[in-house]
């Protein structure tokens, strides 16, 4: 069953002059990891923000678990159904690598066990307690990025969006990221939505789809 | 509750950043909080003169009244001029007791007092100056009892307002305390020229009949202040000629012989400045001969404080102009430090968090910092208050105990250690002398009103700069993080 799925969707920026997305219709569902491939330009952030309800869409349909994404509470949404990685992993640095699941768990109104949760979490990530208790500033970029999705998956989120997420890791840190997602996707049912350029990262995803860069003028 | 608590490390997390916001907030609170206690010994000021005056009322001649009932339906011309320089006065009714209780008794009345005056002869020399006529001679009393001494009858120190006020000051014994006895005091110059002193005896004798007389004691001897004087020029002061005794002696004499003429002048002392027309009009519904007028002392009063009243004003606007500034840097300094965390209110956003929750974090962040502020601003700014209310009462303590011991030696009271005797009726006070105590305790000027105040200016102005914040955070698209590289 889908999860979520995009019908004819197109989109043009308030300010811009032409459709950044045109008439795209996609279907994820549990259990798989998409990738989303495209040159610059073609519109894979604008995509995601989308997916996301960080933007509004104007144009076609956005259903997510058989509701219309506009009729729905976005902050709920957000805090509850989806869970977001980005490609410069957005953690707060004034707090520790736990204090930012932890956080996260709050903001979802989670109140049973939280630091025990999100002790787990990490672990699972392959943070360890005492980088869990440092400051997310002195973890280097691929630790970080294990935490900002320890922190997507606080409030156990049915999809699960990464925007890039190994744009600013190595090779192996990538595979070991991407390992993390399979497994999420695969042993945890989630439906994982990863945005890249990398073919390495393509490469291990279930299903891949590609968005050409629309040139055509309103 | 997390909002709190996420508020706060964000605080101690980011001590910074927060430095220069607490640092102006602290200022603020110490310049409000002195300015609060200037104000605050302006008003005490203002009051202990308040309290030092009784608003007194006393009953004036209507010249303009009295002029037209002269030239009634004429307009004085320019050849009616030199007519017009000895105008000849209608005449009028002295008032009588009955009719000062009858206005005494008023609801704008707080006391009142009157004093007797009236002519005698006596059993000595009376001091004729080189100019003849004695200009302070009542012109009626003059005419009527031909007495050679002026005759005061008082019933209290604070009657006696040219004692008071240092015109007249006792040279030699005292004014007794007890205004009930055959006592009188007397000028030193006719003191001198008759050979009296202390502890002498006179007696007045009617101007009517020479066998009505009255024995008065000589309990002090009193002096004209020279720059007080109008008697430039003569030989004697126009003070020279008066006898000054208390009401009950006055009103033997009258029971004796009531032929004599006495002028009563009356003081009433008013419950507040508001209600001196009222009284006025009260006056005259009560049958108060449009001759006379309600005088009052509220321009001495108000002269007074006017000066002290300004520092007041002054204060509070330069609060106010504070305030305003300091409103305007933190909200310039809260629009420069949201810019700055728009990172953190994108990263917040995009996990979930409600606008109006990441708002609440950030007044409650502020709300910290200006409750910290505020509460060290208070504490330093009251230990500077104390030092900068005294020093402003510091003139106004010292010209104020001054005065106090000044009076009682007018009255001829006793001196040095005993000076602190209260006098007057009313536990000490007296019309004219004031009393002020010196700052010693914080709390006397910053009190727990005022820090109510402080901590509701510094909630307005912290809801009011974190508005920047508020609407940045409601204007903010989490979008934008989204697009950021590292
Ligand atoms: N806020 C905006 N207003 C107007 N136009 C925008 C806005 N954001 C992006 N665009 C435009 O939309 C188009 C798609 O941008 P988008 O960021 O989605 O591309 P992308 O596929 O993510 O590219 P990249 O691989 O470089 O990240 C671009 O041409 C961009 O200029
Ligand atoms: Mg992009």
């Amino acid at each position: 069953m889908n999860v979520l799925e995009l019908k004819n969707v197109s989109y043009m920026y308030d300010d811009g002059n032409e459709y950044v997305l045109k008439d795209i219709s996609f279907a994820f569902e549990k259990g798989k990891v998409y990738a989303i491939k495209g040159r610059s330009g073609s519109g894979k952030t604008t995509l995601l923000s989308l997916i996301s309800g960080l933007e509004k869409y104007k144009i076609g349909n956005i259903i997510y678990q058989g509701k219309e994404l506009n009729a729905i509470n976005l902050d709920y949404y957000r805090s509850h159904s989806i869970g977001i990685v980005f490609q410069s992993f957005n953690l707060l640095p004034h707090l520790t690598a736990l204090e930012n699941v932890v956080l996260s768990m709050e903001i979802n109104h989670i109140k049973e066990n939280k630091k025990e949760k999100a002790i787990q979490l990490l672990e699972e990530v392959g943070i360890d307690q005492t980088k869990a208790n440092r400051r997310v500033l002195k973890l280097s970029g691929g630790e970080q990025q294990r935490v900002a999705i320890a922190r997507s998956l606080s409030y156990n989120p049915d999809i699960i969006i990464a925007d890039e997420p190994t744009g600013n890791l190595d090779h192996e840190t990538e595979n070991d990221i991407m390992e993390i997602f399979t497994e999420l996707a695969h042993k945890q049912n989630k439906c994982v939505i990863i945005v890249t350029h990398s073919k390495n990262v393509a490469s291990q995803a279930d299903i891949v789809f590609e968005l050409k860069k629309s040139s055509k003028r309103k | 509750m997390y909002i709190i608590k996420n508020a706060w490390l964000s605080l101690i997390r980011n001590k910074g950043r927060n430095l220069l916001i607490g640092i102006i907030i602290l200022v603020l609170s110490i310049a409000t909080c002195i300015t609060l206690a200037i104000r605050s010994s302006a008003d005490q000021l203002v009051n202990s003169y308040n309290s030092k005056y009784d608003i007194e009322a006393t009953l004036g001649m209507n010249r303009d009244n009295m002029m037209k009932d002269f030239t009634p339906g004429e307009k004085p011309t320019e050849d009616e001029q030199s007519e017009q320089e000895k105008p000849q006065m209608p005449e009028i009714e002295s008032l009588t007791v009955s009719e000062i209780e009858k206005y005494g008794d008023s609801e704008y009345v707080k006391n009142y007092y009157y004093t007797y005056r009236f002519n005698m002869n006596a059993n000595i020399e009376k001091l004729s100056s080189s100019n003849s006529d004695d200009k302070r001679m009542d012109k009626k009393a003059d005419d009527m009892n031909s007495g050679d001494f002026v005759v005061m009858g008082y019933d209290s120190y604070e009657s006696m307002s040219d004692f008071i006020s240092g015109k007249y000051t006792i040279s030699d014994g005292e004014v007794s305390s007890d205004f009930t006895s055959d006592s009188c005091i007397i000028s030193s110059e006719l003191a001198s020229s008759n050979d009296l002193k202390v502890g002498d005896t006179i007696t007045l004798i009617s101007p009517n009949n020479e066998e009505l007389t009255y024995d008065l004691k000589i309990t002090g001897i009193y002096k004209e202040n020279e720059e007080d004087s109008d008697s430039m020029g003569q030989m004697f002061s126009d003070s020279a000629n008066m006898i000054i005794t208390n009401k009950t002696v006055s009103e033997v004499i009258r029971t004796l012989d009531e032929d004599i003429s006495m002028i009563l002048s009356p003081t009433f002392i008013l419950t507040s400045e508001d209600v001196v027309d009222s009284f006025s009009e009260e006056l005259a519904n009560k049958g108060l001969s449009e001759y006379y007028q309600v005088q009052t002392n509220l321009e001495t009063i108000n002269s007074e404080t006017a000066s002290i009243q300004n520092v007041a004003h002054f204060a509070g606007v330069f609060l106010i102009i504070t305030l305003i500034i300091g409103g305007v840097v933190l909200f310039v300094l809260n629009m420069i430090n949201v810019r700055e965390r728009k990172y953190e209110i994108g990263v917040l956003r995009t996990i979930g968090m409600t606008k109006l929750s990441v708002s609440c974090q950030f007044v409650v962040e502020l709300l910290i910092v200006t409750f910290i502020s505020i509460t060290l601003g208070i504490g330093i700014g009251s230990v500077l208050s104390v030092p900068t209310a005294n020093y402003l009462l510091e003139n106004e303590i010292e010209s104020s105990q001054q005065a106090q011991t000044q009076v009682q030696q007018n009255f001829g009271g006793p001196q040095g250690e005993e000076a602190n005797r209260p006098m007057g009726r009313d536990g000490g006070r007296m019309n004219g002398v004031m009393s002020l105590d010196k700052v010693t305790s914080m709390n006397a000027v910053v009190d727990i009103k005022v820090i109510l105040q402080l901590f509701g200016i510094g909630l307005l102005l912290t809801v009011i700069s974190s508005l920047s914040a508020i609407v940045s955070i409601a204007r903010f698209s989490p979008l934008t993080i989204l697009r950021e590289r590292s």
